[in-house]
């Protein structure tokens, strides 16, 4: 019943990402994941995986403040590969900053910024968007 | 100003005019001859006199009674000629010196006063020489020469003179008299004091040798400009090197000093030392920097703190509701509520935190007019429901006119929180009764809350009234970050809060928040 077949997790956190994909489990929400634990990592491993076209994402979560490649610089790196499918990226962060949300307006490939925690409310709800496309 | 100094002018202390002394003086025959003398004695303000010792008269020349300023028909005597001296030294002068000339044939010069009729006083010059005949003097003949207004004018110039040396010497400021070389010609103690050079040693360095040397440029065009007349003074700050390699920042104001026909001769410097002011704005500046530092590193402090402490509060909300699905066996017993209530409080904490840096860190804000009433009303209803159930009274006395400058949300939770406070701190036993009013004090709204509750001992808490986390009541909800908030917030937005209070009668804020005209 899930439009979502593949989501990806990019966050260094390994409690969130115990959490969210636990939540998606419960939920339902796709079937299967994808997780990295910072924007190079990411950035790495979805390039070849966009150029074949294959098991390539329909949702990024994806965390601001990670070590290594943080996620703005995840997605100045990401918006220059080639898509052969739309994807929508979601900002998860704890941050509340102005200046992060702000920054998230200016980048249209960005569906939504996600202050954490998520919930299962917040993962139906992001479902639903989904599922409208 | 133009300053002028003993060594610069000279000051005519022997008047340099010609006498005519001859035994001849009054016997002239020769009518060319009278004339002649009639004319210097005019001229010259000389007049004559004579004494006859055999006929015991005295003669005045018609300048001399003039000076006297006597009618030309006077006719003096030896008591009424002495009388006209001032008494004390004057007159015991000229009687020594007349006598002395009769007994002992000596000759006298001498500068006295006179008092003429009119009780004026007057410097006059008296010159007296014995005639003597076999070796008995039978005359005196004498000048008599008008020279108060130079006598005078001397002394006064004296007196200025001595005047402006004492200022140069003895004035905190720094002076100096420079030559057009650079050269210095005078300096003055306090100048010294600055430069740790004595006078003397100064009398042989340049103004450039104890100049610092980045310095040496300042002022140059300004200084050409004064010797060709274009400018009469100028003002700059430059750094002299002291005889102990110290620096001295100093204030320079130097004007030029030219002669009669315009061609300069001197500088005149006046030299503030600055450095202690120099020294204390630096570390003013400092102490500015050091501040603005610590305020900014603490500001992004208390930013990563919230930051990391709200990924961590996410984290504990998130697994909560994991074990709720997961395993909601496990959430069947006492504790796990209370972690769930701990976890919500600490997600509010940290809330909290965030908005109070957040207000810290807004610097543009932006005001706009807002109607008082209309958002008293709406903070109002909001809490309707809880105005309702404790049976509070709140009665609004705000005039709808009145506007105040503040950001909307701001005003909005500032109302809010003053009302919850008011009812939160009602007496334990009886329903809260808040009196709400306006004042306009200047440019400000004076919002008036009284809750007639509990009140607070100001006395023992007043100092901690706003501050973060402090509570004074024993109350489930007071968890005191609401007043801080509050206080940081109106002061955001250009106002301030009062306070007062008595325990068991109820705490009166007023809120000063700014008025929009």
């Amino acid at each position: 019943m899930s439009k979502i077949d593949v989501a990806c997790i990019i966050d260094d956190d390994p409690i969130f990402i115990f959490g969210a994909k636990r939540m998606m489990e419960l939920s339902n929400f796709c079937k299967s994941f994808m997780v990295f634990k910072n924007g190079q990592e990411a950035i790495n491993q979805l390039k070849p995986i966009m150029l074949n076209g294959k098991d390539i994402p329909d949702i990024i979560l994806l965390d601001i403040n990670m070590p290594i490649m943080d996620g703005w610089e995840f997605l100045d790196e990401f918006i220059k590969i080639e898509a052969h499918k739309s994807i929508t990226i979601y900002i998860v962060s704890s941050s509340i900053d102005p200046v992060d949300l702000n920054r998230a307006k200016r980048y249209k490939n960005i569906s939504n910024y996600i202050i954490k925690p998520i919930s299962i409310e917040t993962l139906k709800g992001i479902l639903e968007e989904e599922l409208q496309e | 100003m133009v300053l002028k100094f003993k060594n610069y002018i000279r000051v005519p202390l022997l008047i340099n005019t010609p006498y005519i002394l001859s035994s001849q003086v009054t016997k002239a025959t020769n009518q060319n001859e009278v004339n002649l003398l009639d004319f210097i004695q005019k001229y010259a303000s000389i007049g004559t006199w004579e004494f006859d010792l055999e006929l015991e008269t005295l003669d005045w020349s018609s300048e001399t009674k003039k000076i006297h300023e006597v009618p030309i028909d006077f006719t003096p005597n030896v008591e009424s000629g002495i009388s006209f001296y001032k008494t004390g030294y004057s007159r015991d002068t000229i009687s020594t010196l007349f006598t002395k000339c009769i007994s002992n044939h000596e000759d006298f010069d001498v500068e006295l006063q006179i008092v003429t009729p009119t009780n004026k006083d007057k410097w006059i010059r008296a010159i007296g020489m014995p005639i003597i005949k076999n070796n008995v003097c039978i005359k005196v003949q004498g000048l008599f020469q008008d020279i108060d207004k130079k006598t005078k004018d001397t002394k006064a110039l004296a007196y200025k003179e001595q005047q402006l040396r004492k200022t140069f010497e003895n004035t905190l400021v720094g002076m100096a008299i420079v030559d057009l070389n650079g050269n210095w010609l005078d300096v003055n103690k306090s100048l010294c004091k600055t430069l740790g050079y004595s006078k003397d040693q100064l009398s042989t360095m340049t103004v450039k040798t104890i100049t610092h040397p980045e310095d040496i440029h300042i002022g140059q065009k300004a200084m050409i400009e004064m010797m060709r007349g274009q400018r009469e003074y100028y003002e700059t700050e430059k750094r002299y090197i002291s005889k102990t390699g110290k620096n001295i920042w100093a204030q320079l104001f130097t004007s030029i000093i030219r002669d009669d026909s315009g061609e300069p001769l001197h500088y005149v410097a006046q030299i503030n030392d600055l450095t202690k002011i120099k020294e204390t704005s630096k570390k003013v500046d400092q102490l500015l920097a050091t501040t603005e530092d610590q305020n900014k590193r603490l500001l992004n402090f208390a930013h990563i703190v919230s930051h990391n402490l709200r990924s961590h509060y996410g984290n504990l909300d998130m697994l909560l509701d994991i074990v709720k699905m997961d395993l909601p066996e496990t959430t069947e017993n006492e504790i796990f509520p209370l972690i769930g209530l701990a976890v919500s409080h600490l997600g509010e904490t940290v809330e909290n935190l965030n908005e109070v840096a957040a207000i810290n860190i807004q610097k543009d804000l932006k005001t706009e007019p807002l109607n008082l009433l209309e958002n008293f009303n709406r903070a109002h209803s909001s809490i309707a429901a809880l105005i309702i159930d404790s049976k509070t009274t709140v009665s609004i006395n705000i005039d709808p006119n009145i506007l105040v400058k503040a950001v909307p949300a701001y005003l909005d939770s500032i109302l809010l929180n003053f009302l919850t406070n008011a009812i939160k701190y009602k007496k334990p036993n009886e329903p809260a009764n808040i009196e709400i009013n306006t004042n306009i004090v200047n440019d400000f709204v004076v919002l008036e809350i009284k809750d007639h509750g509990q009140g607070i001992d100001l006395e023992k808490y007043g100092e901690k009234l706003f501050g973060m986390y402090k509570t004074f009541h024993k109350h489930d909800d007071s968890r005191g970050l609401g007043l801080f908030i509050t206080k940081n917030q109106v002061e955001a937005i250009g106002g301030k809060i009062e306070v007062e209070s008595k325990v068991n009668e109820g705490t009166t804020f007023y809120i000063h928040l700014k008025k929009h005209e």
